[in-house]
């Protein structure tokens, strides 16, 4: 891979090209804290965004055994919880790219939840529709990533993203033999 | 270069999509014979329970065609396509030029030959259309009894009697199989679903069928007279049996149907320049390892989608597709992936109930999963859906998976799993493709 083909954040966040990226190994659970801060800061900020009706965190932390994984919207290019949805209440934006849901139309007919691949969608607790990630675009920095002091979420271009999501492939099949050359 | 979609629908709209992704000036033109923009189709039994309204139940945004730059002819119907000219004729006599056609008809509701079955009437009638359901509500209002029956114990019949309980009508669901949602659930499940319904007011006559409906002197209907030579009082008879691929204006085209559309790879029919999609084609199941017509939602978008990348002139393959559904009934959410009844005894099925709260059935063919059931607790389902379309091992997540615990798999693998490109593309896929990335998009 060519080093000269990868963006810097500044770039990309003018053309609101910015992902959330993951790097679960670093992810602890919070487990000193007793609460895991991503979470509770989501749970926080969108109570602030969508109100009261639609509220609960959109970023989850599944555990097993002493491993962790934070869940969240991997913000699919051709996302099958859109091509799922049938009130057609999730959608592309086009401005930010992000895939956003307009909660008024959510009948809770949990095709979405049925149709992540990656079980980022829940259903919020007894309530009719399925909250999902929405990517924060309007702030510069998304409420999970700042409160995440182990480094297991970063803010990062769409062309990184991509860059190193295949590394991180890469690196889980050929292991020792590849080093990783990318920083930032 | 123009083109031209027939049907204003989750296929239709979703290749016009695709088209102006690629080809920003091209002429679109969406023909549709109902006299709505597209609405969200199978929220029409939410209509009737009013959890969607005349303002929500629309699929896009109002102004949707213009933004995009979309031509849309309503209420006119196609009856027939030149393949030979390249011309699209409506029912007035117009005829349409195309470089590029789209066939996204979908499927004409089918009514079994019943004695005393009168579309005609306001008290009676199929549901598929908005029209429909407006027929429906109104005809609640008259309902003397405040009885109606269901013909048809599917996902159309299901919902349909839903809305109509809604209304305050008692209904009374009349299914040919031994159970409701027959072909997707098994018994257990079929049975909890059945038990729910009944509590809420909803009668299952399984393993019947309706041989006459009784009318009175305007022709609606007074009573239904069953196989069992059972007779019920009906204010209201609505059909939900199915639906059978609408290609009847396709006649003498020249496009080859066995039952529905057959298409090739990049969804092109037998006709050059004709492509379709949606619940009209035939496509390869990648779970049964056959072509088979899979009427669902997701699938009509990702048909839609190859096929108008293909229009727009970028080479495309899609790799065929399964059969999966989600539905709510009454609060209980039920999600039914792949295989659920296997008739091979080599595959083996693993089972988890937990009362009536909570049931959980695996169907395994060898180490791979080609089947499952999840009803209560629908958590993760998505990843069982992945895992099963793309036909991964996962035997030794059985007992998780039974549990509840899907998202060790997800755990363990950590997501490379999903590199594997089927039909969706995960963010960032694309950006070696100059004509896909999303820099285009805009």
């Amino acid at each position: 891979m060519n080093k000269n083909k990868l963006t810097n954040l500044k770039e990309d966040l003018k053309k609101n090209q910015v992902e959330i990226m993951l790097y679960p190994s670093k992810c602890d659970g919070c487990e000193n804290e007793g609460f895991t801060a991503c979470v509770k800061a989501c749970e926080t900020h969108m109570n602030e965004k969508y109100g009261s009706k639609y509220t609960g965190a959109r970023i989850n932390i599944k555990k097993k055994a002493d491993k962790f994984f934070p869940v969240i919207c991997r913000n699919c290019e051709e996302a099958p919880c859109v091509d799922a949805c049938m009130p057609g209440a999730r959608y592309k934006d086009m401005e930010t790219g992000w895939t956003i849901t307009n909660y008024k139309k959510c009948v809770g007919c949990w095709m979405c939840v049925m149709s992540c691949p990656f079980g980022a969608i829940e259903r919020a607790k007894e309530d009719h529709f399925a909250s999902k990630c929405d990517g924060c675009v309007d702030d510069d920095t998304p409420k999970c990533v700042a409160a995440c002091k182990k480094g297991a979420l970063k803010r990062i271009g769409i062309k990184n993203y991509s860059y190193e999501r295949r590394l991180m492939i890469a690196k889980k099949i050929y292991g020792p033999y590849i080093k990783s050359g990318v920083k930032g | 270069m123009k083109y031209v979609i027939i049907g204003n629908s989750y296929a239709g709209l979703s290749c016009g999509s695709a088209i102006r992704r690629f080809d920003k000036t091209g002429e679109v033109t969406i023909i549709s014979d109902e006299n709505y923009r597209a609405y969200a189709r199978p929220l029409i039994s939410y209509y009737l329970e009013g959890k969607t309204t005349d303002e929500t139940i629309w699929y896009k945004d109002d102004d949707y065609y213009e933004k995009n730059g979309f031509k849309l002819i309503l209420g006119k119907k196609v009856v027939s396509v030149d393949t030979a000219a390249k011309k699209v004729v409506i029912e007035d006599g117009t005829k349409i030029d195309y470089d590029k056609l789209f066939v996204g008809s979908g499927g004409t509701p089918f009514v079994p030959p019943t004695e005393g079955f009168n579309p005609e009437s306001l008290m009676m009638g199929t549901f598929t259309r908005f029209d429909d359901a407006k027929k429906i509500k109104n005809a609640a209002k008259m309902a003397k009894n405040k009885e109606a029956i269901v013909v048809g114990g599917g996902l159309i019949g299901l919902k349909a009697s839903e809305g109509l309980r809604a209304l305050g009508l008692h209904v009374t669901i009349v299914e040919l199989l031994p159970r409701v949602l027959g072909l997707a659930l098994d018994e257990i499940s079929g049975n909890i679903t059945a038990k729910r319904l009944n509590e809420n007011g909803i009668d299952t006559a399984t393993g019947e069928t309706v041989t006459k409906i009784n009318l009175n002197e305007s022709g609606n209907p007074t009573s239904v007279i069953l196989k069992s030579g059972k007779e019920l009082i009906a204010d209201i008879v609505v059909v939900g049996v199915g639906v059978r691929p609408n290609v009847g204006f396709l006649e003498g085209s020249g496009v080859k149907i066995d039952r529905g559309i057959i298409v090739d790879k990049t969804m092109m029919t037998s006709v050059k320049d004709v492509y379709a999609g949606g619940d009209a084609v035939v496509i390869y199941d990648v779970i049964n390892k056959r072509p088979n017509i899979i009427a669902i939602v997701p699938l009509a978008c990702e048909e839609g989608r190859v096929a108008g990348t293909n229009m727009a002139g970028i080479y495309r393959e899609y790799s065929g597709g399964m059969g999966l559904n989600s539905v709510e009934i009454y609060g209980l959410p039920i999600v039914t992936i792949g295989l659920t009844n296997p008739a091979d005894d080599s595959q083996k099925v693993y089972m988890f109930q937990d009362d009536e709260k909570i049931y959980r059935k695996l169907v395994y063919d060898g180490e791979v999963l080609v089947g499952a059931i999840l009803l209560g607790d629908i958590a993760g389902s998505g990843i069982l859906s992945a895992i099963i379309r793309q036909g991964l091992k996962c035997l030794k997540y059985k007992d998780e998976f039974l549990n509840g615990n899907i998202y060790s798999f997800v755990i363990d693998n950590e997501f490379e799993i999903y590199n594997i490109n089927e039909g969706y593309a995960i963010r960032g896929d694309f950006e070696d493709l100059p004509e896909f990335s999303r820099t285009n998009w805009r």
